[in-house]
């Protein structure tokens, strides 16, 4: 197979991969020798079988000139490096001379060595392992061009392993290949275009794909090592493969290049011995490939006399030059192995660009490089965060040392790295001992000037316990521990963290909830307006920036209602409430004032504070999802005004107030301006079985809105429709309002791709809901077969699902709470059946954590709340639903 | 003297504060604790589950006064924390025999 190659570094053979399966119909011609077959004897010139053309017999010359001379230098008992290298380099003079010959070809390409010829220490009998590299694509020239560059060689009876490819699919790391991106890191170039080789080795040479040939080096040691009981002391010992042996010894050359270039240094062996084991090992493989006509590498007992003769070692008797050579052999192989062992133990581990995990934690590679590179600075604290570890006190003094020299803006060159800095942020074990660290060496202070305001910051009110600074961090202290806390006061707050869709916006809210601080005066205000400056500069808008200022704005609202206020009275309830105004910032508040009371000092906050917490927040939580129907949007309300003096050119003033107006007031604290816009001309001109879509693509997930008229099935059938397409529905509102418009807004993850597979998603999304929604199409035959599928099938319920209904939250509605496990369809089950007893969904509020469904419906039926022997009713159809027994 | 042993609600501790302060009562101790005592408290529902809230968070405020102005801090108190609603608390009031400042060893009848 010719497409297949045995290189040097690999005992595995490797499957050449190509874009194009131009490479299956490159063989050699039926005429060209069998690589099965011996070739060669060490006394007989090689003859080939096939008919050499003239410059075949030219480059027939000048290889078997090399091989004698080859020969003769072994057979001296020269075959160490100097002499492998001069061979090497007249097998690249052959190379050359055949890629010349089988021009022309106009596009980039370049033919680069790999493994040991890479390295070059070409033995008698290795393969010639080749890469053929395009660096513009690979079609029918490309494949003439490698017919013609290959078949002179493979006349001239060259074992050849050659992979083809172009530089494009080194963009994607060939993982299953780990052999071929060891033999990469010998790449040398030998003909063709420079510029190929060196636009490779910018793509190649990344620190994913180092720490990746790393680790399957690791592996590939381990095993090989296994195969040889993990001795170096073989009687027969394979000079290539076994412990202490050759390709020990590129691998631990290898583990000092991927990880520390100086490595070496510190080790066990200097630079010369190591040398020395090496050229020793190539000789004696030399002599075995002489001596045996083939790439023949274990020095068994037959070939031991024979291999001590010719290196020249001293002795009367055979058996006295046997043992003088074995005992060499054992001396380097000893060195090589214990290299290995060492490199093995003490390389750092690459953890990112210039990174490596040591015992003593992550540390930089190379200081000087790291020093001049600080926005690389805060990746270190991410690769301590995600290895467990800390960073190293060499980095820390790095960092330290340097860090004066920097303002905030270098810490933070471009998007990527503001994106990393916020995924730092997630509150998780640890992350309060890395910030710690960052405080320590100063890099904190200078990535975030606002937060150096309150280092060391002492403020008496004989309450707090610690320094600002030392406080703050404190509070994300308490944040990290809370995610894993089994304390029986403080699981329930667990819960909520696992709910939030932004975690991080809390450690930001966190961090700068105090530095205002620095100065005497009401620190909250002060320290929304450093805090302003921080997301400028980190370029954090939108909702998200609104987040964080509301909760640094209002950190000390929640402890003041719940400690010192009446939560028995239900205006202090809904006042809290109107201040949060959604569940995602009551949540956040409320963990925030858990862990700023906790980091006041270790006894502040006690069982008996943290459940007057928890009942404000439930007290709350239950105002927001089962009153807000009670609470509609007026004329004269404040939002409607703002809205009315931003409209946009074609949104006219009745058109707002006539959407607006019914609408529960909810609906202005969940949706920006733009959106409200945007549903307003949804909404426009709507006729009865019509539906009108609006499709939003915000990151992983869509948004999509849907306005329509109301009636019967309305809300099961929109969701039938979207689980059909295999929409996983996340969040989602459903509004009425007082004409009969219906308002549906989702957010859903495209499980299977739809929308990016098929351009016209969208329309075919728009036509099925319109058709059903009409009554033309029956949603139920579509979703069967998804329900069935086996993708969906559940073994068992994990939690068993919760049905509440409730009478009493609202003065409008019954309220319809369901908490279960969420599935395909769900939505559109639940529905279906409050549809099928005669009810009419007026709101639905959904909202998915983990594998959890939360959806809160507000009914009706004929205008008015169910009677108890109606909630029954549902209750019981709903839970045998859910429980799938119907 | 006397012991006044307060339950109030936690938002009125302060007012309670306040007016015992009004009348040189200075020295005080205030204790969170939890309690039910005829408002035995309800069940919350939380994502249609239940769960219980039978003892309620209250405050106890402790002072000994003399007797002449018992009668005044009770009433006191029970003004300040006052809302008309159940659940607003208890004053228990115990005769206390004598009492010894601990740092100076003074006894006070």
């Amino acid at each position: 197979m010719p497409m297949m190659i045995v290189p040097e570094s690999s005992a595995v053979r490797l499957t050449a991969r190509r874009r194009s399966d131009a490479g299956a119909r490159l063989r050699p011609p039926a005429s060209a020798p069998s690589y099965d077959c011996p070739r060669e004897s060490p006394n007989v010139p090689f003859m080939s079988v096939s008919q050499p053309d003239s410059t075949g017999s030219a480059l027939r010359a000048s290889l078997d000139a090399a091989r004698v001379e080859l020969r003769a230098a072994i057979a001296r008992g020269a075959g160490g490096r100097g002499t492998l290298e001069r061979y090497a380099d007249r097998v690249d003079g052959l190379i050359r001379q055949v890629f010349t010959d089988a021009g022309p070809y106009d596009g980039p390409v370049a033919v680069i060595a790999l493994g040991g010829y890479g390295r070059r220490h070409l033995c008698l009998h290795s393969d010639i392992d080749l890469l053929l590299l395009f660096g513009n694509g690979i079609g029918p020239d490309e494949e003439r061009f490698v017919h013609r560059f290959l078949n002179p060689l493979w006349d001239l009876g060259v074992v050849v392993g050659h992979q083809v490819r172009d530089i494009e699919d080194f963009q994607r790391l060939e993982t299953d290949n780990p052999e071929f991106l060891l033999a990469l890191l010998d790449a040398r170039p030998v003909a063709g275009a420079r510029s190929v080789f060196e636009r490779f080795g910018a793509v190649f040479h990344q620190a994913d794909t180092h720490a990746f040939i790393l680790r399957s080096l690791l592996a590939l040691i381990e095993e090989r090592h296994a195969k040889f009981n993990d001795t170096l002391y073989q009687l027969e010992p394979d000079v290539k493969d076994a412990p202490g042996a050759l390709r020990d010894l590129t691998a631990t050359r290898t583990i000092a290049l991927l990880t520390d270039p100086l490595l070496l240094r510190r080790g066990p062996a200097d630079a010369a011995r190591f040398d020395d084991a090496e050229d020793f090992l190539l000789e004696v493989r030399s002599t075995l490939h002489l001596e045996c006509g083939r790439n023949q590498n274990v020095l068994s007992h037959e070939l031991q006399e024979r291999t001590a003769e010719m290196l020249g070692f001293p002795g009367a008797e055979p058996g006295q030059r046997v043992e003088k050579l074995m005992s060499d052999y054992f001396r380097h192989a000893r060195i090589v192995s214990r290299s290995l062992e060492w490199a093995r133990r003490t390389a750092p581990v690459p953890v990112g660009p210039n990174m490596g995990l040591s015992r003593d934690g992550v540390r930089f590679i190379d200081p000087v490089q790291a020093a001049r590179n600080p926005a690389s600075w805060p990746a270190t604290f991410q690769a301590a965060l995600d290895a467990g570890t800390e960073v190293s006190e060499e980095a820390l003094s790095c960092i330290q040392q340097h860090v004066d020299r920097y303002r905030a803006d270098d810490f933070f060159v471009d998007a990527k790295d503001r994106a990393a800095l916020l995924r730092f942020l997630k509150p998780r074990p640890g992350l309060y001992a890395r910030l710690s660290q960052m405080h320590d060496c100063g890099l904190l202070g200078r990535v975030f000037p606002e937060f150096q305001a309150i280092s060391w910051r002492v403020v008496r009110d004989f309450y707090h316990k610690y320094t600002v600074d030392e406080h703050t961090l404190l509070t994300i202290r308490n944040l990290e521990r809370l995610t894993t806390t089994d304390a029986p006061h403080r699981v329930r707050f667990r819960s909520l963290i696992g709910d939030l869709q932004a975690p991080e916006l809390l450690v930001l809210a966190l961090l700068f909830h105090d530095v205002g601080k620095w100065r005497d005066d009401d620190h909250a205000l002060e320290s929304v307006r450093m805090a302003e400056q921080v997301l400028e500069r980190l370029q954090v808008t939108g909702e998200s920036r609104e987040v964080v200022l509301f909760l640094i704005r209002h950190h000390l609202r929640m402890s003041l209602a719940a400690f010192r206020r009446d939560t028995e009275d239900p205006e202090i309830v809904k006042q809290f409430a109107a201040l949060v105004g959604t569940e995602e910032r009551l949540k956040l508040l409320c963990l925030m004032t858990v862990v700023d009371i906790e980091a006041v000092s270790p006894d502040t906050l006690t069982p008996w504070k943290a459940e007057l917490l928890w009942r404000l927040y439930v007290d709350t939580y239950n105002h927001l999802t089962q009153r807000y129907g009670d609470e509609l949007i007026e004329r004269n309300e404040a939002g409607l005004t703002e809205l009315q003096a931003n409209r946009p050119d074609d949104v006219s003033a009745t058109e707002v107030t006539k959407f607006l107006e019914g609408l529960p007031q909810r609906y202005l604290h969940v949706f920006p301006r733009d959106t409200i816009y945007r549903h307003i001309r949804l909404a426009r001109d709507i006729k009865p079985d019509e539906v009108h879509l609006s499709l939003e693509q915000k990151g992983a997930t869509w948004a999509l809105a849907v306005a329509t008229l109301d009636k019967p099935f309305l809300f099961s059938n929109i969701c039938g429709v979207l689980s059909s397409f295999g929409m996983n529905i996340l969040r989602g509102h459903a509004f009425t309002n007082p004409n009969g418009l219906v308002l549906d807004a989702f957010e859903f993850t495209d499980e299977e791709r739809f929308f990016e597979l098929n351009r016209d998603a969208q329309d075919q999304v728009l036509h099925v809901m319109q058709d059903v929604v009409s009554g033309r199409a029956d949603v139920t035959a579509r979703l069967r077969g998804r329900e069935q599928s086996i993708l969906q099938a559940r073994s068992s319920l994990r939690f068993p699902p919760v049905v509440h209904t409730d009478n009493k939250a609202s003065g409008r509605y019954t309220i319809l709470d369901i908490v279960t496990g969420n599935a395909l369809g769900l939505l559109y089950r639940i529905s279906r059946v409050i549809s099928q007893h005669g009810c009419d969904v007026d709101l639905v509020l959904i909202a998915t954590e983990g594998e959890k469904a939360i959806d809160v419906f507000h009914i009706t039926k004929a205008g008015s709340k169910l009677t108890e022997a109606e909630q029954i009713a549902l209750t019981s159809g709903l839970q045998r639903t859910l429980e799938g027994t119907v | 003297m006397k012991l006044l042993k307060s339950i109030v609600r936690p938002n009125k501790v302060d007012d309670v504060k306040d007016a015992l302060a009004k009348l040189n009562i200075a020295g005080m101790t205030v204790t969170e604790v939890r309690g039910h005592g005829k408002q035995k408290g309800h069940t919350a529902i939380y994502r249609g589950k239940e769960y219980n809230v039978s003892l309620l968070p209250k405050m106890e405020i402790e002072v000994v006064v003399p007797d002449t102005i018992a009668d005044e801090a009770i009433k006191a108190i029970v003004q300040a924390a006052r809302t008309g609603e159940i659940g607003d608390g208890r004053v228990f009031v115990i005769p206390v025999q004598e009492s010894y400042r601990i740092r100076t060893g003074e006894m006070e009848k």
